[in-house]
């Protein structure tokens, strides 16, 4: 444990006038769970694609294992004994789980894949890590967590001796996380280590030996987890005292707002991804719906906002039938929406910061008086949102694709409720967003709500559920499975109904579809 | 790993631009110096062809239906659409020019306005089908486009061949178009067709740069998830866009046939190749319109230079073609390149 297996030093990385890694050192010990944390913007992404060889550091050394890397790509340091998984999982979802794991290293025979050799070691690398993976399985038919296994196996293929995890826990249940931490615990019993990304501090306590702490691009603490707090984490990352639950009172619900009946989303051919929903939100609360990904909430939430036409059922909002409405008109009849992809739906990545929050606002007073936009004013809107927000940006020319993921998630979250709608709907609002971040972007949902607003929220993380919700709907397989007042509610019971298993979750006097 | 962690060699920053066209003049004076030429004698003549004050008028006279098919390309472009029916489109603009001309009972200024007007609204029409194609069945518009072109093109032929034909000579063509149908000139070759794609390209400009449609279409182009998302009608939006392309396209095609051709005569609106050297144009600005149009302005110039070689030079003109491709495919290349390693 007192080997030094990965050394940064003085690692310096420069877009234009911001400086995202400026003197990083960083020290990583062989065997070791070692966590990085730090607020979006911090530069942990930039420091690990840096690592990984992806990004080509402006100053600095990195030492792997006593020996000094100059990484062309990714690829040099995969052949270096590095791994990465990735937030977003690249995987073939057609494919085998062995096809992914050996793509690019494939055992042949006389030329051929060697098809049984290829899934024989792949069973027996899962078998070494407890990796409970059927290599023969197709990869879009798993569920996010034994996807990420996958994501492990495929580093492991490779010989990682170090594998970066880059926020590992932000889609999987609360028994998945475990099971990945047992994945971890195996990992560095064999002298492996673990570069664990994340902004959850019950995780770091839990699982990690060391933590190294990044605030504006440059360190600001290392700790041992076991002589530290989660508070003096927070301190370090924020520089300052962070409240971690969500003050509110409780919710006065009023007049519905939004309405669903019958609603359904048809596959082709297959069973629906979503099944005849019904649910109402009221003016003055937040109901939140509950659900590994994946279990239609896409769907549901894609066929609220018009996004898509339901095969069936009705919506409507503010007592509009919207149904069969574009967008636009769901706009206009009182929604505004933090979509779950930020960089796919949210927000035009080469767009500038001020092009962005103009979205919505270019057909209104003031920005426009319906065909002409007002330079002046489209940039003084952008303006007033960044800074009420707080989003680190140099101007609001800049496109937002370099923004780190909580600075890009303030650009959607600010130009979504300064729409000041009568209903939101925030999907999975704090996803791969830091604690800091995560407490604001709380703070104004609940301010939303005590503003009258009625709001939708939709997330795979059962604490913000727990801690936001006035009402809790568990989905699961395309249909809600549960409500449950935010009283009833408790992480284990929604982590067995999220699991589907209705039956274990004990659950008195409380609907149960 | 140390014999493989050398620093990746690095080009010294040079603009993309003049980078690809500097190895465009190098390759193309290698290739005239192969075959025996002289390359500077060549760019000589091109630079005097296209940039000498009394080649003015020839230069701008190829440079307006160049840069308003530059146009036809760049506006859909710019929202991430692709146009490439723009030949229907100036066929179309063309043939309803020269019939409005010729069978509308309108007193001059009257009948051209009448007949551009036809022409454009004919041909905008046309492209707004292929976008209605996409938006309600699903037919990819970059396929529909190219197809929809050849029907209306064998059909200009067989009207201008048979019924339309004029008798008078052995040609497919249609009659001379009335006097007061032609468009004014302004000197020599031009007329002032040059002055209504000015207005029409200081319009496209505007639109982009100022408007509330312009914005949209710029953010529908750089994410369309985006901008549905963000309320854009996506359907609306695309036929009126592909309305307006096609308009432009009907536009160049009425100004061809009202101000230089002064009758309809089957292929000639199609052999100088406008339309694909306009669609080059709007790629390499990525549908940015001022930038399509400086493109578009240098590929005019190109050209008339080439023609002026060929006249001066035993250089046959195809070599202002290669130096074209050389310069679009040395910046397809640095786009390449740019996008992978960042």
């Amino acid at each position: 444990m007192s080997t030094i297996e990965l050394e940064a030093t003085g690692i310096v990385k420069r877009y234009g006038p911001l400086v995202a890694n400026d003197q990083i050192d960083l020290s990583v010990l062989r065997g070791e769970v070692h966590a990085v944390m730090g607020e979006n913007g911090a530069g942990k992404s930039t420091l690990m694609s840096i690592l990984y060889g992806m990004q080509t550091p402006d100053a600095g050394r990195i030492v792997l294992r006593g020996t000094e890397m100059h990484y062309r790509s990714a690829l040099d340091a995969i052949g270096a004994g590095m791994g990465m998984v990735h937030q977003a999982f690249k995987l073939f979802n057609s494919l085998t789980v062995w096809e992914n794991v050996v793509y690019g290293m494939e055992p042949t025979r006389f030329g051929f894949i060697d098809r049984r050799e290829a899934a024989k070691r792949v069973a027996a690398l899962a078998e070494r890590y407890s990796l409970r993976v059927d290599p023969n399985a197709i990869v879009g038919q798993l569920s996010v967590g034994v996807r990420q296994r996958v994501e492990i196996l495929k580093a492991l293929y490779r010989d990682a001796r170090v594998l970066i995890l880059d926020e590992p826990t932000a889609v999987l249940t609360p028994q998945e996380r475990d099971g990945l931490f047992d994945i971890i615990r195996n990992l560095t019993a064999d002298d492996r280590t673990i570069l664990f990304v994340t902004h959850k501090l019950h995780e770091v306590m839990a699982i990690t030996d060391r933590v190294t702490v990044l605030r504006d691009g440059k360190v600001v603490d290392r700790m041992v987890t076991s002589e530290t707090s989660a508070r003096e984490i927070i301190r370090a990352m924020t520089g300052r005292a962070v409240n971690l639950t969500v003050e509110k009172s409780p919710g006065n619900p009023g007049a519905v707002v939004l309405e669903a009946r019958g609603l359904t989303v048809a596959t082709d051919g297959g069973k629906p991804v979503v099944d005849h929903v019904d649910l109402s939100i009221r003016a003055g609360e937040i109901v939140g719906i509950a659900g590994v990904a994946g279990n239609g909430q896409t769907e549901l939430i894609e066929a609220l906002t018009g996004l898509r036409i339901p095969d069936g059922g009705t919506v409507s909002i503010h007592g509009t039938d919207v149904t069969a409405l574009d967008v636009e008109r769901h706009r206009d009849a009182g929604l505004a929406y933090i979509p779950e992809d930020r960089a796919t739906t949210g927000t035009a990545l080469a767009a500038s910061a001020a092009d962005n929050l103009a979205m919505g606002f270019q057909r209104k007073p003031p920005l426009s008086n319906g065909r002409l936009l007002d330079g002046n004013a489209v940039t003084a809107h952008a303006k007033r949102l960044i800074e009420k927000f707080g989003v680190k940006i140099g101007s609001e020319q800049l496109a937002v694709g370099t923004l780190s993921g909580g600075n890009l998630q303030k650009v959607v979250v600010a130009r979504e409720l300064s729409h000041a709608a009568p209903l939101l709907i925030a999907e999975q609002p704090t996803r791969g967003v830091d604690v800091g971040a995560i407490e604001f972007i709380h703070g104004q949902l609940v301010a939303e709500r005590d503003r009258g607003s009625a709001v939708l929220l939709v997330s795979a993380e059962l604490t913000e559920i727990l801690a936001l919700s006035d009402r809790v709907l568990v989905m699961f397989d395309g249909r809600i499975l549960a409500e449950l007042p935010a009283a009833e509610a408790d992480e284990e019971t929604l982590g067995l109904l999220m699991a589907g298993r209705v039956r274990d979750a004990h659950l008195d006097g409380t609907e149960a579809a | 790993m140390s014999e493989r962690s050398v620093r990746a060699f690095r080009f010294p920053r040079i603009p993309a631009v003049p980078l690809a066209i500097g190895i465009g003049i190098l390759i193309g004076g290698l290739l005239v110096l192969a075959s025996g030429g002289d390359p500077i004698a060549a760019y000589r003549e091109i630079l005097i062809g296209a940039l000498a004050p009394q080649n003015w008028p020839n230069t701008l006279n190829w440079a307006v239906p160049l840069v308003g098919m530059t146009l036809v390309a760049a506006l859909p472009l710019r929202g991430g659409m692709v146009n490439l029916g723009g030949d229907g489109q100036l066929v179309i603009g063309g043939l309803v020019a020269a019939l409005a001309a010729l069978y509308l009972p309108l007193p001059g200024p009257l009948l051209i306005a009448a007949s551009i007007l036809c022409a454009m609204v004919a041909s905008g029409l046309y492209a707004s089908l292929a976008a209605w194609g996409e938006t309600r069945f699903g037919i990819p518009m970059l396929i529909s486009t190219l197809l929809l072109s050849y029907p209306v093109i064998g059909i200009a032929s067989y009207l201008v061949g048979f019924p339309l034909r004029d008798m008078a000579t052995g040609l497919a063509q249609t009659r001379m178009i009335p006097d007061a149908a032609r468009l004014p000139v302004i000197s020599g070759p031009l007329n002032i067709g040059l002055i209504l794609m000015i207005v029409v390209a200081a319009a496209v400009v505007f639109y982009d740069r100022r408007t509330v449609g312009g914005y949209e279409l710029r953010m529908r182009g750089l994410n369309a998830k985006f901008a549905g998302y963000g309320g854009v009608r996506l359907a609306a939006q695309q036929v009126r866009v592909m309305f307006a392309s096609g308009a432009i396209a009907g536009l160049v095609g009425a100004i061809l046939v009202l101000g230089s051709l002064y009758r309809y005569q089957d292929g000639a609106l199609l052999t100088p190749g406008y339309t694909w050297s306009g669609l080059m144009a709007a790629l390499l600005a990525g549908g940015a319109p001022l930038g399509a149009i400086a493109a578009g302005l240098f590929f005019a110039g190109l050209q008339t230079g080439g023609f002026a070689m060929q006249r001066e030079t035993a250089i046959p003109r195809v070599l202002t073609m290669i130096l074209q491709s050389v310069i679009i495919l040395f910046l397809a290349i640095r786009h390449g390149v740019g996008r992978k390693s960042s």
